[in-house]
């Protein structure tokens, strides 16, 4: 009862976060789209008067006029014989030997068609075989996997642990997350460089002190507790440290430059 | 007696496949047990995912999850050796009966020479997105989108 008050009397949705974290749901991708399915590369140049694959091997066509020729020709023969020119030119770049069609090689080659003419009836169907196919190359045989890959002009992105409705609080969580290591990474940051600034003028301090030492011990003919060694380790330290520190500071100027500039 | 049976697993070697992670310089190991599967992360990232591996419990723990080192990489992921004869294996044919069944085809410069083919990893992050955990696009950033949402 008490809860029930309560709640109907402190609303939830009208309290403002005081974290500044902005959530966009992204967008549903259907699966024929090259972003999705990993296609990096469009359609092969082919011009619109190639002949059509079997066509072509016809001695006839070879002194026939040209009208003849543009009725046999892909442009007037439609998708079918186009796409068939489209596998050969894929396929062709992977082939081991003539005859061969039936390799993980050739059929992935095959499958990539339909997704450069964007056949969305039958994509989801080959983006999943390919997928298959892909996978087991990868089992078997790593570097014909990447070879592959590099190819035919694809990326492989491996299946996801869980598949599961993507909900506002989960993203929500995550961006927060992300967020608290955001601002701890920054506060360590800060508090790093606070510390690498007050490196330089410690060394020379010590430098200076640990030669002092040194000259004052001979002076008084007392045993030399500091060596030559020590020294030039610290003098090396210095020198390391004042490269790093021009460094940082031409980063940062770039920085202020590049904001100047945005200005 | 329970020290001695923790010290005795600590000698233990465990035999072990290597999973996508997302820390650098160490690796994520599944172990597969009669009952269960144990979640392990190792020093040194010698091994590459779905590489099996050899690994050993460290006598005192790097950090709350790197408990293990890796001893030996066994057997490589996609690199299938037949242990009897010592010869490459591609599916169920030996790799140099492939190229010789290849060759008495004919073969093509288009083909696939595994002699030229650099070692595995040139695709890593570039077309081969199987380092890291892949996971369902939860937002859309202004910036950096990362290639292993999905």
């Amino acid at each position: 009862m008490l809860r029930r008050v309560t709640s109907s009397i402190v609303q939830s949705r009208g309290i403002k976060h005081t974290v500044n974290v902005k959530w966009v749901r992204p967008d549903y991708v259907p699966s024929y789209k090259p972003e999705k399915s990993g296609d990096l590369e469009g359609l092969p140049p082919i011009p619109g008067t190639t002949l059509g694959k079997y066509y072509a091997q016809s001695e006839e066509i070879k002194d026939a006029p040209e009208s003849v020729k543009k009725i046999f020709s892909v442009a007037h023969l439609g998708q079918k014989e186009f796409s068939l020119l489209v596998k050969e030119e894929l396929k062709s770049r992977v082939r081991r030997h003539k005859y061969d069609d039936g390799t993980a090689e050739t059929r992935s080659a095959g499958f990539n068609v339909n997704y450069c003419l964007n056949l969305q009836k039958i994509v989801q169907e080959q983006i999943d075989r390919r997928k298959k196919l892909m996978k087991y190359l990868r089992q078997y045989d790593y570097k014909k996997f990447e070879w592959l890959l590099e190819k035919l002009e694809i990326e492989y992105k491996a299946h996801p642990e869980s598949h599961h409705k993507l909900s506002r609080k989960e993203s929500l969580r995550k961006l927060t997350e992300m967020h608290c290591d955001d601002v701890r990474d920054k506060k360590l940051d800060e508090y790093r460089n606070l510390l690498e600034s007050q490196q330089g003028p410690f060394l020379k301090q010590k430098l200076d002190a640990l030669k002092f030492i040194r000259s004052e011990q001979a002076d008084l003919q007392m045993p030399i507790t500091v060596t030559e060694q020590d020294i030039r380790k610290v003098e090396e330290q210095l020198k390391e440290w004042t490269v790093k520190d021009e460094i940082k500071q031409q980063a940062r100027k770039k920085k202020k430059n590049i904001l100047l500039e945005s200005d | 007696m329970a020290r001695s049976v923790a010290d005795a697993a600590r000698k233990l070697l465990l035999l072990g496949q290597c999973v996508p992670t997302v820390k650098q310089n160490a690796a994520k190991i599944r172990i597969k047990r009669l009952e269960l599967d144990e979640n392990l992360l190792m020093v040194t990232k010698m091994c590459k995912t779905g590489d099996i591996v050899l690994i050993q419990a460290l006598p005192q723990k790097l950090t709350k999850l790197i408990t293990h080192e890796v001893k030996e990489v066994v057997y490589p992921f996609g690199d299938i050796t037949d242990p009897i004869t010592g010869k490459k294996v591609a599916k169920e044919m030996y790799r140099e009966d492939v190229d010789r069944q290849t060759e008495l085809y004919g073969k093509l410069e288009s083909s696939f020479d595994h002699s030229k083919a650099p070692p595995r990893g040139w695709q890593e992050g570039k077309k081969d997105f199987t380092s890291k955990p892949t996971y369902t696009k939860f937002n859309v950033f202004d910036d950096k989108n990362d290639p292993y949402a999905i």
